[in-house]
């Protein structure tokens, strides 16, 4: 794995060609998108290493290059662990055709896709993978092989609380070796604090500089690209809000969801994050006095307001425990509050200021 | 009858003295729930609002008779405090707890299927039967009695949608929350099996939105067996699509888990799709018209 240019130079006699390079970044379709070539010289190498890296791959940049053997295919297949999120169980899946097109042969072809769930309290079951492993159709591996690559993967993927472990491909090469080529996987954010020493830096993962300090203060935020700021108490709470200012006309400058334990620190923290963004016109705060209580929000919302003695509209739409509270000291920091249980109401108010 | 809970479902705390658990727990009795007793290791003996506080479930269950318990504790409590409650033999887990790792709720969800417990959430705002008891964390102001039941992934956009119906004069029957996470004990489906068996519920509203696939299931399930009217909201139809690592989720959705394949599948069964939450109010007149 390298980083540089020079990182390469440090490791130019240590491997032999042909040579595989691949762009590091979080996200599927890497392939199709132009991150990974193949090169059968120093020369290649050279220019290859300097054109991915840095490359924007569906929105993420590489800054880091795989350097990998090349290896001879004969088949490729494809086995992925994830979960059946309506059942709420691990699944398996494998299927004896797999690479870059692994979405579209299992739309056309679904009989080639097995897929079985896990009860994830009495564990995989030989059966289940045998029959997984079985159907992956590598007849000149010998069976245990795969069935020890199935059961391997789904422990990692108990060990590590992951959402998928996927070998894509996983491959016979023509002097029958079992490789998993690609392998991706995901683990659970609300996980990550147990492996401290394998998550990355939010650096890293995350390109958008606004989305990365919402991250720091475990705020969900994301940047669209229109001018009406939007904060509100719950992620469908705020669906709905940037639903509906589209529906009115606006464009929304965001996605954020406070989460379920607002102080006046925290409301505060989500206006700046809103507001960082300097394309932001107006904003709209939407909340709900359920589990969290509406007089700190209110004051925090009020503080805010005062003392950066913001020019732009801001709406405030407020309902549920401690309403009345919560309206007062709005109004009497001179917010515009909207009593209304309707989003549509707040939303109609806000782009009438901004017009004006 | 109303679904889940009523007047007379004895219910526990779990995480009663937490900062949440002792403000909710106090909104909760003002509302009129039957809190029998409260939980959190360690501080056993306390009382709190007059409730007694025991270490564990199973010590409440010796001195009171409970169907409920809802949790309050930490995130990484979740797996130890529910597994606790369903070995102790309560009945239905409300988990109000946001931020649980996917895989401690898959094996609550394994654990609560062996002992056929009914678990909403995580992340769910919980039950409310208006006028009759709220296990849950929703602004009671908002509801009242009535003949409509709603389903939601999301809390809040919950609580506008009732208060939508409570200010039109529309009451509800039963109110709840299957919770926001990924994945969640019930989901749409079960609820909707027990409004269809429900006398006191005569049509349904169902909020989604982008995301899992569990809209879908409940599409088809109400094209097929759900004989009451349903109007459904999903939000999400403007959100970018999520960045993701592998196929694995492409395969299993196979183009399920937009808006607008929710949408189309519900318009599909039959149901009517609103696109603003005030829409609820005629939408519900119209099916009550239908219906008689």
């Amino acid at each position: 794995m390298i980083r540089s240019s020079e990182e390469l130079r440090e490791l130019s006699s240590k491997f032999s060609f042909p040579v595989v390079l691949k762009a590091q970044v979080p996200v599927g379709g890497r392939k199709k998108a132009g991150g990974i070539t193949i090169a059968q010289n120093q020369n290649d190498v050279e220019a290859g290493v300097k054109s991915l890296l840095g490359m924007m791959i569906r929105g993420c940049i590489a800054r880091k290059i795989l350097l990998e053997e090349y290896l001879n295919i004969e088949r490729e297949a494809y086995l992925g662990v994830s979960i059946d999120t309506s059942k709420g169980t691990p699944l398996i899946l494998t299927s004896s055709e797999g690479g870059v097109d692994i979405e579209e042969i299992a739309r056309i072809h679904p009989e080639k896709v097995v897929a079985k769930t896990v009860d994830i309290a009495s564990g995989l079951s030989e059966d289940i993978a045998a029959e997984l492993a079985r159907r992956v159709e590598l007849e000149d591996i010998p069976l245990k092989k795969v069935v020890d690559t199935v059961k391997r993967l789904y422990e990692i993927f108990l060990k590590y609380d992951a959402l998928l472990v996927e070998a894509n491909p996983l491959v016979m090469t023509t002097n029958r070796r079992l490789c998993a080529v690609g392998v991706a996987m995901t683990i659970d954010d609300d996980a990550l604090h147990r492996y401290p020493d394998i998550a990355c830096s939010d650096e890293v993962r995350i390109e958008d500089e606004i989305e990365r300090d919402a991250r720091k203060e475990d705020i969900a935020y994301v940047r669209l690209d229109g001018e009406v700021g939007i904060v509100a108490s719950g992620a469908g709470l705020a669906l709905a809000t940037v639903d509906l200012v589209k529906e009115y006309g606006g464009d929304p400058a965001n996605f954020l969801d406070t989460g379920g334990q607002i102080t006046q620190q925290r409301i505060r923290a989500c206006m700046e994050i809103v507001l960082t963004n300097k394309r932001v016109r107006g904003l709209v705060i939407n909340m709900y006095g359920g589990i969290n209580p509406m007089v700190e929000a209110a004051r925090g919302v009020a503080s805010f307001v005062r003392e950066k003695q913001l020019r732009m509209p801001v709406v405030v739409k407020v309902r549920g425990n401690q309403e009345e509270e919560a309206w007062r000291i709005l109004e009497e920091a001179g917010v515009t509050v909207v009593k209304s249980i309707r989003t549509e109401i707040a939303i109609q108010t806000l782009m009438e200021l901004m017009r004006k | 009858m109303t679904i889940l809970a009523d007047e007379n479902s004895g219910v526990v705390v779990q995480g009663i003295t937490g900062t949440i658990g002792s403000v909710q727990t106090k909104l909760m009795l003002e509302y009129g729930t039957r809190i029998v007793a409260g939980v959190t290791p360690g501080k056993g003996g306390q009382s709190i609002y007059e409730i007694p506080v025991y270490d564990t479930v199973k010590e409440a269950l010796l001195e009171h008779e409970a169907e409920a318990s809802i949790l309050f504790v930490p995130a990484s409590r979740v797996l130890d405090a529910a597994g606790e409650a369903i070995d102790a033999g309560i009945g239905m887990l409300v988990i109000v707890s946001e931020h649980v790792p996917v895989h401690d709720t898959l094996r609550v969800k394994a654990l609560a299927q062996k002992q056929r417990v009914t678990v909403l959430g995580p992340n769910t705002p919980g039950i409310i039967s208006p006028g009759k008891t709220k296990i849950g964390i929703m602004p009671g102001n908002l509801y009242r009695p009535g003949n409509v039941g709603i389903v939601s992934r999301s809390a809040t956009l919950a609580y506008e949608i009732a208060g939508n119906l409570t200010e039109a004069g529309i009451g509800q029957s039963t109110c709840a929350g299957i919770g926001g996470d990924p994945v969640t004990g019930v989901t749409f489906v079960d609820l909707l099996k027990l409004f269809e068996k429900d006398d006191e519920t005569s049509i349904v509203v169902l909020i989604g939105e982008v995301g899992r696939t569990v809209e879908e299931e409940a599409a088809d399930y109400i094209e097929n067996e759900f004989l009451k009217p349903v109007v459904a909201y999903v939000v999400g139809r403007t959100a970018p699509p999520e960045k993701k690592m592998g196929h694995a989720g492409a395969i299993i959705e196979r183009g399920r888990g937009t808006a607008e394949s929710k949408i189309e599948a519900f318009r599909h069964a039959g149901v009517s799709v609103i696109s603003r939450p005030s829409q609820v109010i005629s939408c519900v007149r119209e099916a009550f018209r239908e219906r008689r």
